[in-house]
């Protein structure tokens, strides 16, 4: 996915399809009756137009999406194909609520760490199983992790309506968790808790695990080109594709936790607007680089963030925020491709291989 | 064509290429790795435009911008890598070659047959209309494939190494074809990088340098002597192998089979023996069970039955640079980590020492000769040799034990391959300075280039359809390894 058929930097990539983006997005407002300045005016007051609406609505919606987004930046840098953060998540959230009924009565430090570490495990566990298709029966990851999304989801209505539902018993969602459960708030009078730390503390780890560890390096490498990989009889190919499957599972799953204990408190169906089909984009935009992925999921935050305000003061309807975010995929890719080919040294095969005939001169 | 000049980014491809082909010819065209002979075939076919000189054909200046521009004039190439599908049926393949007289959608099958039944008559090949292309040796599908150009009757044929797929015998026929189509008053333009196939088939050759023509002449007045000093612009002496006693076993397989991606028996029965300070030679037609092979050997593959004994410390020079030895997305450092990721010399608990890793990488860039800008340019921007050179640094430093080596020098110019050779001899002849034990590694050379073989090698065996075949030392020529070759050779499957 990264960028390697080109010297296009992923950075120019990005910043040309959401330039694409831009313009795609006004063009379409305005073909749908609506004044396009003005929606995307709004849309930008609405994340950005006061430090308590950036703080509160903007990073709070970010917390998931990079939670989510690393996942799959993970996922891929490894070739692995994991389209299920969105069930990932789901799991983490089941996982979390339960535990956080559980452990109310503990200090808030075990509370929250049992409430989270649960959520990761659970993810990991939900990433298990497409892992071990792959893995001992050659199951493409692609079907399964999104099979195991539609599971999760109705395993999510079944929870909350019989074995989680409130003590009240009217509405489809579990009682809220208990104080000591809930992320302490990072700064006081907005809404932003200590899960956004959190996810930039493991942009932070992930991009250095990465760059230095000999995992990551890995991890790169089976991504990269898992038949040279496997030939450097070096790495461990398995092993490298199942642990990238558990992480990346264990951040989405956190993700569903964190979500619980720092915004919502309690678990319902629709918890997640789609947090982990949109962390498709948030990783793909930032080029599968984890520190790439806090500014992304920042600015998806945003997207999501400012749709209610676009709705509300342009009347432009909130859901065009997912044709945005799908443009944004789109685009990505399509400037990844179209670079590859304005390259004239690897305009295509035969092009490439007298190019490096010409170099051995 | 006169005058050719073309460059891709800052490399110079040609600069100043001339190649004058005349009808009821065969023409060579030879150079080292680099020299231009591709690009310059390229053009002549519409593939690539030049950036400057001119090309006549019949005397009048052309220019081509797509492929199908030279087809009009009546110029074709065959390349090095097949164009065929492998799920058609051999006239089906010809057919897609074929681009009009159909009625609507149809094919002119009845025609394209009779035609097809012309030209094994011309040509001596022996393929049937209806077998399907993967289920052909490697040299029928070439066959095949010059079929598919022979269809649309070409004026000129191009062909870009045709022998490296064949076996000995397989190129005397090829070079028959030739001859054939040539006195058929059509022009044959033949790359090649063995001098002996060009010597016997031409009978005019065009010698490039650095992308500029620096020799033409008629066969009769070449020999091997002079199209080398012309190619490379001095004398190049093969060395000769000095006869050492080879030591203890150092690797053993005993009865060894494994299954092929299709599920196919790629390796069967084979039993081998390695010892220290000897060069092992397999001799071999591509995908004969090679690649299998040398996965069990270098101990990144499990066979599926049979024993292996296997030391610690082997080296393994895949035969695809990029994609199974290299990265090409990764720059030379993260591809000398490759190596050495597990090696404690380069670890600090689960960081990798990248400072040390570029050391090393220096260190080979400098002792190689590898044209990069440092040790941080990306692999996939290297010329074929130059990647080649990396690979190859990077196994021999780590074969203390084993070096299991396909096509070592594949890719390389006359000296780079010169140079390649002679660190093979001289890993398995040289013993460490202080240790009285045998420390030299073995080495087994899988290799489709018989003159490596034979120079090489202390023992050779011949692998076909997956088995090994000894060759007895004392009857080790092209010939008999040839003959072995072609064994087994109905088809690529079975065994």
């Amino acid at each position: 996915m990264a960028a390697d058929g080109h010297r296009l930097g992923p950075l120019t990539v990005s910043l040309v399809a959401l330039t694409l983006t831009g313009i795609f997005t006004a063009g379409a407002l305005w073909i749908g009756g609506y004044a396009p300045m003005s929606a995307l005016g709004s849309l930008f007051t609405g994340a950005f137009g006061s430090v308590d609406r950036f703080l509160s609505v903007t990073l709070v919606h970010a917390v998931p999406l990079v939670l989510t987004g690393l996942a799959v930046a993970v996922a891929f840098r490894a070739g692995v194909w994991n389209i299920g953060a969105e069930g990932q998540f789901y799991a983490g959230a089941v996982a979390g609520v339960w535990m956080g009924l559980h452990v109310g009565h503990l200090p808030a430090v075990m509370a929250i760490s049992a409430t989270l570490l649960a959520a990761g495990v659970a993810g990991s566990l939900w990433a298990l199983v497409p892992a071990l298709m792959r893995l001992r029966l050659g199951v493409g990851e692609v079907i399964t992790t999104i099979l195991m999304n539609f599971v999760a989801v109705h395993l999510v209505s079944y929870v909350v309506r019989w074995p989680l539902q409130e003590a009240r018993g009217v509405f489809p969602n579990t009682d809220m968790v208990g104080e000591a459960v809930r992320l302490p708030i990072l700064i006081p009078g907005t809404r932003l808790h200590a899960g956004f730390a959190l996810a930039m503390v493991l942009c932070l780890v992930l991009w250095a695990v990465f760059r230095f560890t000999a995992f990551g390096f890995g991890v790169r490498a089976v991504g990269a080109s898992e038949a040279a990989a496997r030939l450097s009889g070096r790495i461990d190919v398995r092993r490298v594709v199942l642990s990238t499957f558990l992480i990346s599972g264990a951040l989405a799953g956190l993700a569903g936790g964190v979500e619980i204990s720092g915004r919502t408190f309690a678990l319902y169906e629709g918890l997640s607007p789609g947090w982990g089909y949109t962390a498709i984009a948030v990783a793909l935009l930032a080029g599968l680089n984890p520190l790439g992925v806090v500014f992304t999921g920042i600015l998806f935050g945003a997207l999501e963030g400012g749709a209610g305000a676009m709705q509300r003061e342009a009347g432009v309807p909130a859901a065009w925020v997912s044709g945005i975010e799908a443009l944004v995929m789109l685009a990505v890719l399509a400037v990844d491709q179209a670079a590859r080919r304005i390259r004239p040294v690897v305009l295509d095969v035969t092009h490439r291989r007298e190019a490096q005939e010409a170099q051995g001169v | 064509m006169r005058g050719v000049r073309k460059s891709f980014g800052r490399l110079v491809a040609l600069d100043g290429a001339d190649l004058t082909g005349h009808s009821g010819e065969v023409h060579g065209v030879v150079g080292e790795n680099g020299a231009g002979k591709t690009t310059l075939m390229n053009v002549l076919a519409g593939m690539v435009r030049p950036q400057g000189g001119e090309v006549f054909v019949e005397g009048v200046p052309v220019e081509f911008s797509k492929p199908r521009d030279a087809w009009r004039r009546g110029i074709g190439m065959v390349h090095q890598h097949f164009t065929l599908v492998p799920r058609l049926s051999v006239l089906e393949n010809v057919a897609l070659g074929v681009r009009s007289g159909g009625h609507g959608f149809r094919l002119p099958y009845p025609r394209i047959r009779r035609r097809l039944d012309e030209l094994r008559k011309l040509t001596g090949f022996a393929v049937a209309d209806e077998v399907r292309v993967e289920d052909l040796s490697a040299g029928e599908r070439q066959r095949v494939e010059i079929l598919k150009l022979l269809v649309r009757d070409p004026e000129v044929l191009i062909f870009d190494e045709p022998t490296a797929v064949l076996a000995p015998q397989e190129v005397k026929e090829l070079i028959g074809v030739f001859r054939r189509l040539a006195s058929d008053g059509r022009t044959v333009l033949l790359i090649a990088h063995k001098l002996d196939e060009v010597l016997e088939a031409a009978d005019r050759i065009t010698v490039l340098r650095n992308g500029a023509t620096v020799h033409q002449c008629l066969r009769a007045d070449a020999d091997a002597g002079v199209l080398t000093r012309a190619m490379v612009g001095r004398d190049v002496h093969r060395g000769v192998r000095a006869s050492v006693p080879a030591g203890p076993t150092i690797a053993k397989l005993m009865r060894v089979g494994a299954t092929g991606s299709h599920g196919q028996a790629a390796v069967a029965e084979v039993g081998l023996e390695v010892r220290r300070g000897e060069i092992v030679g397999i001799a071999g037609v591509d995908g004969n069970g090679q690649g299998e092979l040398s996965e069990i050997l270098a101990a990144v593959r499990e066979p599926d039955s049979g024993t292996v004994e296997l030391p610690d410390h082997i080296g393994f020079i895949p035969a695809d640079r990029v994609g199974e030895a290299l990265i090409g997305s990764f720059n030379l450092s993260e591809n000398l980590a490759l190596a050495l990721v597990n090696d404690s010399a380069f670890r600090q608990g689960p960081l990798i020492r990248w400072s040390d890793v570029r050391a090393r990488t220096a260190e080979a860039v400098d002792r190689y000769g590898i044209g990069a800008s440092g040790p941080q340019t990306r692999t996939a921007h290297l010329s074929g040799g130059n990647q080649q050179k990396l690979v190859v640094a990077r196994e021999l430093k780590r074969s203390r034990d084993l070096l299991v080596a396909r096509n070592p020098t594949r890719g390389l110019d006359v000296s780079a391959a010169e140079f390649v050779r002679g660190e093979l001899l001289r890993l398995c002849s040289q013993r460490g300075p202080s240790s009285e034990f045998d420390d030299r590694p073995g080495i087994v050379l899988i290799s489709t280039d018989l003159d490596e073989i034979l120079e090489l090698a202390d023992r050779i065996h011949v692998i076909v359809r997956g088995r090994l075949l000894p060759v007895e030392q004392s009857e080790a020529s092209r010939e008999t390894i040839g003959r072995l070759m072609l064994a087994g050779a109905e088809g690529p499957d079975g065994g």
